[in-house]
């Protein structure tokens, strides 16, 4: 994949867990044109392995100058996000992806409903710069744990206005997804980034209450799990690559010098998919793309975030 | 009609079945579509609140009004035209909310009226359920001229607009809720095939 240099222009502890960086073309030229709710792959070089990890951009589509993430510190980082934290500094090199986007607004929608929670905010803040920009009729509602935790609150408010809902859980303010799509005029579509449980409860109570599959975005790139050790042959290029505990297949494939495709590196947009030519033990599908049907035929699999339960697979790579 | 040929612009229409997820209902229905709407009330009553707009003249000169005002609870709304139907329609569209679940029976133009009317409203066709009912008969859409001539049940129609002979094809716009009308006689005017009755 062709990579961008950048160069960090500047980091910032937003919140005790969460870490703002910019980047700046590392040549001082333009970063490519993005629109609200892209993200890129950011490339770190920590000793003897390269972590990929997938961020959203949250600065504004109409600045090229720089890019924006935030990295939310994971309790149990496989190494990504504590990289990001400990090691990059202001004036260093990262390798970046072009930014992709798989979390884009719908044009025909007559009304944006926006929810987020914690770090799930960020492709939001790409969007509202679309949405204000347009006139676009839309809500925001924001939750977290507690103010004292929650990033942006300021800045959101300055974008948004009354159109921010926060709901803070240690005020008691949570959101009552319930009541919120029940009153959302025809023409609806509601957008959803955050934990899992509330990615999965508006999934819920949208579907209970009718809304159309097509009115309902959601935004959850997985991080790939840890697992066994077990053996990949790669049939085409005929090597064989050990995937360690707490590397991802994917990751092994391209440490071993092998060129694979992906988009999202989370198991949402389907761009990595091999198709598994033999396998001894069960496939362990971590992913959201494959459907049951092709996940029971064990005939293909998405190696950024899924495993063997086998000792040995051999993929069409 | 050639076998095993799929025309994708072509819809597909099915029986009317209550969507069981729903926060309220919307049954639109026209002539003999007012059976399709009862026997929707054969199903079930939903729990969710449902209207029902019926128009009783279509094309064919039939009336369930009578019964369904038996069988429908409440908020029947029974109209003499289609036309008068699609004003309410759009009058009440705007109080309606996500999760209104649409149903529509009637004849091929009236379905398509309907989907031309929520559309604006945010409602796109795929989500709309449709009973086709009283007539195949079929909207044309002149590519020549651009008039559509209604109420087409023959194989070749003569344009209500520019007078060309027209050669009613499978190709279906759901903008326009017509099929596409080709002239047929361009290469040797005059010289037609049979005209035959195929869309009854
Ligand atoms: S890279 Fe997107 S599913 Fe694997």
């Amino acid at each position: 994949m062709n990579m961008i240099d950048v160069r960090v222009a500047a980091v910032e502890q937003v919140t005790p867990l969460i870490k703002h960086f910019k980047f700046v073309k590392e040549d001082g030229s333009q970063l490519p044109p993005f629109s609200g709710g892209s993200h890129i792959v950011v490339a770190m070089d920590a000793e003897g392995r390269t972590y990929r990890n997938p961020y959203s951009l949250m600065g504004s589509p109409t600045d090229t100058d720089a890019y924006h993430i935030s990295v939310r510190r994971q309790e149990n980082s496989r190494g990504g996000s504590a990289y990001m934290h400990e090691n990059v500094r202001v004036g260093m090199t990262l390798k970046i992806t072009h930014p992709v986007n798989l979390f884009t607004l719908a044009k025909m929608a007559h009304k944006h409903v926006l929810i987020a929670g914690g770090i799930g905010i960020t492709p939001f803040m790409s969007q509202i710069e679309d949405l204000n920009r347009i006139g676009a009729d839309y809500e925001l509602h924001y939750a977290f744990r507690s103010y004292k935790q929650a990033a942006f609150v300021e800045e959101l408010q300055k974008a948004c206005g009354n159109k921010l809902h926060c709901h803070s859980d240690s005020d008691g303010h949570r959101l009552d997804m319930e009541a919120l799509l029940r009153s959302q005029p025809l023409g609806t579509h509601v957008y959803v980034c955050g934990p899992s449980p509330m990615v999965v409860a508006v999934l819920e109570t949208a579907k209970n209450l009718g809304w159309p599959d097509s009115n309902v975005h959601n935004e959850q790139f997985l991080a790939p799990p840890v697992g066994e050790t077990f053996k990949v042959q790669l049939a085409q290029s005929n090597i064989e690559v050990q995937v360690p505990a707490e590397m991802s297949m994917l990751e092994a494939i391209e440490a071993a010098g092998v060129q694979a495709d992906y988009l999202c590196r989370g198991g949402v947009c389907g761009r990595c998919e091999l198709s598994v030519l033999e396998c001894d033990g069960g496939l362990e599908h971590n992913d959201h793309f494959l459907t049951e049907s092709e996940k029971a035929s064990c005939s293909k699999i998405m190696p950024c975030v899924s495993r063997t339960k086998g000792k040995r697979l051999v993929l069409d790579l | 009609m050639e076998r095993g040929y799929w025309i994708k612009s072509k819809p597909v229409y099915t029986s009317l079945v209550w969507h069981e997820k729903a926060t309220s209902h919307l049954v639109l229905a026209a002539g003999i579509g007012g059976m399709a709407a009862l026997k929707l009330f054969q199903q079930m009553h939903p729990a969710q609140p449902v209207t029902v707009l019926y128009a009783k003249y279509a094309q064919m000169e039939v009336d369930y009004s009578a019964t369904l005002k038996k069988i429908v609870p409440d908020n029947l709304h029974v109209f003499k035209f289609e036309e008068d139907l699609l004003t309410e329609l759009k009058s009440i569209m705007p109080h309606m909310r996500m999760g209104l679940r649409i149903y529509v029976a009637g004849s091929e133009g009236f379905i398509w009226d309907v989907a031309k009317v929520v559309k604006p409203f945010g409602v796109e066709n795929d989500h709309i359920m449709k009973e086709l009912t009283d007539t195949l008969a079929r909207s044309v859409y002149c590519v020549h001229c651009k008039a559509i001539t209604r109420n087409v049940t023959t194989n070749i129609v003569q344009c209500c607009g520019c007078e060309r002979m027209l050669f009613v094809r499978d190709h279906f716009s759901r903008n326009l809720g017509a099929y596409m009308g080709l002239m047929v006689d361009a290469e040797s005017p005059g010289e037609l095939p049979a005209i035959e009755e195929i869309y009854p």
